[in-house]
């Protein structure tokens, strides 16, 4: 086991009118609890407004619970932001557009200090080759690129610091569809190839089918049915679970 | 791109003025400090090409070194208020709460203190020297930026790629200069330009009242202060200096239109 | 006659970059056309060329799009006013980024009404509840009070569809609407768009990068590929025997992540 969540639940409290008199408590997760096993892909299916994002920013820690706790196995995850990584929904606002690509890859790398000086420029290029993008890449800037080639940048920067494990945030929800399967053929060889942990939250249940191993289903801060990815295709025990599979069946 | 004429005339100007100033030595025709009891209050002519003020001196050099205090003054001043109001505007905008708050008041009430008055005052207790007038100016004039950095700040730290940054490990010094502060740079850019022009205006101002700087050390304003008592039958003292400070201000606000419209 | 549209060798740019390079087509009375084409290939660009609505940026070079007899891209700018939103309207992919946050649903439809139909206030409000109902909101009055912030966006999406049904359009054209939309809504709002096809009874051009969407509700598909349409095929035809090798990428994606 590489990850437990246990128990957790986040309330923001909205803060209405002109001297922020009437505080509104909002449940974002009520009582989450999950394990993740290392090296699988859990997906986590869920519609607007589920909690899934929310909940992908408290596994991060960039969002701390109200209640309950995230933790990691020790012996597995040793330096936290080295070795768990998040990939964005939204391409276009994940990468600084004032920077060149270089430095936004290279940037995980100074900040841990993983490579000298001088090997920096050939590492970059050696992740831009793994996500499938050239060396003169670098020397542009994010606006030069499309989405799926933004995607690929983020997913280059993550890959940087040699993560573990790595949230994918909706990851391709924002693509075209024949560049979405290419991203996620992507996302399978990199997991082979870097030893990775995934957690794969989209609304797409024909995605997770693809990707996931086991699959939670959440609707309005809770998890409704969590079981293997087969028999929540074949035999789907919640109503809104079901209710998803006719929506993507038509 | 489109051509940027006010940013290109702009910068001419101030290209010409700047030149000037740091050559005065060479430029300058004269001694800036020269007496010349023969020639007193010579109107414009071959020898002196913008004539002579009531002790002889030429007025084209004394203008030539007084661009060089009055740039210096200007551009010093609005370096000094752009540091602290971006430092402050950073500080407010990204740490938010009781930090933010007890700024933001501070600026509120530097904000009602006429600057003018706060000033004089000031220069009346200490000596009225070109330091103090560069450090007064620019202490009496961040409160702009500042507001400016911390609006920027607020909008931009929600964003997506100021999260990525932080799951990557970065520190919120790197978040702030690396991720933050570049995207409010331009603003920031065009406001300082333009505060340029009214810390020259400022200080000559004040060096016309007596209180920036101090004869025979000649800047723009205090070359002014002669021209005062001469305006009847000296035009050129008056005419002169005020076109230069005109000029300048024109150059500066020029500069920071273009730089508007280069920055979209 | 059968042709409610006839778009002949449209080709429009953004400075010197083509971005629609020459299509034509037709709709029928009736009938339900996909353009589908991935971002890039001009299908929005297209949509907004039929009653000029493009960004400023953008040059009609050619070709002329006939609606009833006329050449509405020959049309003065007045005459296009008229049609636009009577005869043509348009359903976008963020219907609340096209509604104004400071007036009320109901205001906004009335004034959809008042402007094409000059009817008096009384009306135009009865008109606008019964514009709800048939977009089969359920509470008409609630939402009508509503402002556009207090709503989903699925209800948004009713509300927009609505106001561009006030005036019976004879073309519908539905610029990617459900794909800002949570999937159970979208299948909602699609089977929405269908029922009112049949009730009211409109052409639809239906613009889609999904061709999951394409397979429930076109009569006929255009491929659009770099500004050009590569593939026309009627329905079943197209899955079955697609010709052009853009088309086989869209469906393969389709099979593999477009559908369960």
């Amino acid at each position: 086991m590489i990850l437990e969540v246990k128990d957790v639940s986040k309330v923001f409290t909205v803060e209405r009118g002109f001297f922020k008199q009437k505080a509104q408590a909002v449940r974002a997760l009520d009582a989450v609890s999950f394990r993740l096993e290392q090296f699988r892909t859990l997906g986590i299916v869920g519609e607007s407004g589920s909690g899934k994002t929310t909940l992908a920013k408290i596994i991060l820690r960039l969002v701390s619970p109200t209640q309950g706790a995230v933790a990691f196995d020790p012996a597995r995850i040793t330096d936290f932001r080295k070795d768990v990584q998040i990939i964005f929904q939204n391409p276009y606002n994940s990468l600084n557009a004032k920077m060149r690509i270089l430095d936004i890859i290279a940037e995980p790398l100074r900040i841990h200090r993983l490579v000298p000086r001088k090997g920096l420029k050939e590492k970059v290029a050696a992740l831009l080759s793994m996500v499938g993008l050239d060396r003169a890449s670098m020397a542009r800037y994010p606006a030069e690129f499309s989405g799926g080639q933004r995607q690929r940048i983020c997913i280059a920067r993550a890959l940087a610091t040699q993560p573990k494990f790595i949230v994918l945030d909706e990851p391709i929800s924002s693509l075209d569809l024949t560049i979405q399967a290419q991203m996620l053929d992507l996302f399978m060889r990199l997991k082979e190839e870097c030893r990775l942990t995934y957690i794969f939250i989209s609304h797409n249940l024909a995605v997770v089918k693809h990707i996931a191993d086991s699959v939670i289903v959440m609707r309005d801060g809770r998890i409704v049915e969590a079981c293997d990815t087969q028999a929540i295709f074949t035999s789907p025990q919640n109503d809104y679970t079901r209710l998803l599979l006719e929506a993507a069946r038509g | 791109m489109k051509k940027n004429n006010a940013l290109a005339i702009g910068i001419t100007i101030i290209a010409f003025f700047g030149l000037v100033a740091i050559f005065a030595g060479m430029c300058a025709p004269y001694e800036p400090s020269a007496i010349d009891q023969n020639n007193l209050l010579m109107p414009p002519s071959l020898h002196h090409p913008l004539g002579t003020d009531s002790l002889g001196r030429d007025l084209l050099s004394r203008m030539i070194y007084g661009a060089r205090i009055s740039l210096a003054v200007g551009i010093i001043a609005v370096g000094i208020a752009t540091l602290l109001g971006v430092f402050l505007g950073c500080v407010a905008g990204f740490y938010g709460g009781m930090i933010d708050a007890f700024i933001m008041r501070l600026v509120d009430i530097i904000l009602c203190f006429p600057t003018l008055f706060l000033i004089l005052a000031v220069v009346a207790i200490l000596e009225p020297s070109i330091f103090n007038i560069m450090v007064i100016i620019g202490l009496t004039g961040w409160m702009g930026t500042a507001r400016l950095v911390r609006s920027e700040i607020l909008s931009l730290k929600e964003r997506e790629f100021v999260q990525a940054a932080r799951a990557i490990g970065a520190s919120n010094a790197r978040i702030i200069l690396r991720h933050l502060l570049p995207h409010a740079m331009g603003p920031v850019l065009v406001s300082a330009t333009l505060g340029i022009g009214s810390a020259i205006l400022l200080e000559s101002g004040l060096s016309f009242l007596g209180l920036g700087v101090q004869p025979p050390v000649p800047s723009w304003g205090n070359i002014l202060i002669e021209a005062k008592s001469t305006l009847g039958i000296a035009w050129w003292i008056t005419v002169f200096p005020g076109l230069a400070i005109l000029v300048t201000i024109l150059g500066f606000n020029l500069i920071s239109e273009g730089l508007k419209k280069e920055i979209g | 006659m059968g042709h409610l549209i006839e778009v002949n060798d449209l080709r429009v740019s953004f400075g010197a970059t083509p971005a629609v390079d020459g299509i034509s087509f037709q709709i029928r009375e009736n009938e339900v056309l996909v353009l589908a084409g991935e971002s890039g290939s001009g299908k929005t660009v297209t949509a907004l060329a039929l009653t000029r609505i493009l960004p400023a940026s953008a040059r009609i070079v050619s070709g002329s799009v006939t609606f009833r007899g006329q050449d509405l891209l020959a049309l003065k700018e007045e005459g296009l006013a008229q049609t636009r939103g009577r005869d043509i309207a348009y359903i976008f992919q963020e219907p609340a980024s096209f509604l104004n946050p400071v007036f009320t649903i109901g205001s906004q439809i009335m004034e959809a009404i008042i402007l094409h139909q000059a009817r008096t206030k009384q009306d135009a409000r009865k008109e606008a509840l019964a514009l709800l109902g048939l977009v089969q909101i359920k509470e008409p009055e609630r939402v009508f009070a509503s402002y556009p912030h207090q709503l989903s966006g699925g209800m948004n999406q009713r509300v927009f569809t609505a106001m561009s049904l006030a005036c019976r359009p004879k073309l519908l054209i539905a610029d990617e609407p459900t794909t800002a939309l949570d999937v159970t809504v979208e299948s909602q709002i699609v089977k929405l768009l269908m029922d009112l096809k049949k009730t009211l009874g409109f052409s639809m051009l239906f613009i889609t990068h999904n061709l999951a969407l394409a397979k429930k509700i076109a009569d006929r598909v255009c491929v659009m590929y770099r500004g050009k349409i590569v593939e026309e095929a009627g329905m079943p035809a197209l899955f079955a025997r697609p010709q052009h090798f853009h088309t086989k990428e869209l469906i393969a994606a389709y099979e593999k992540i477009g559908k369960l």
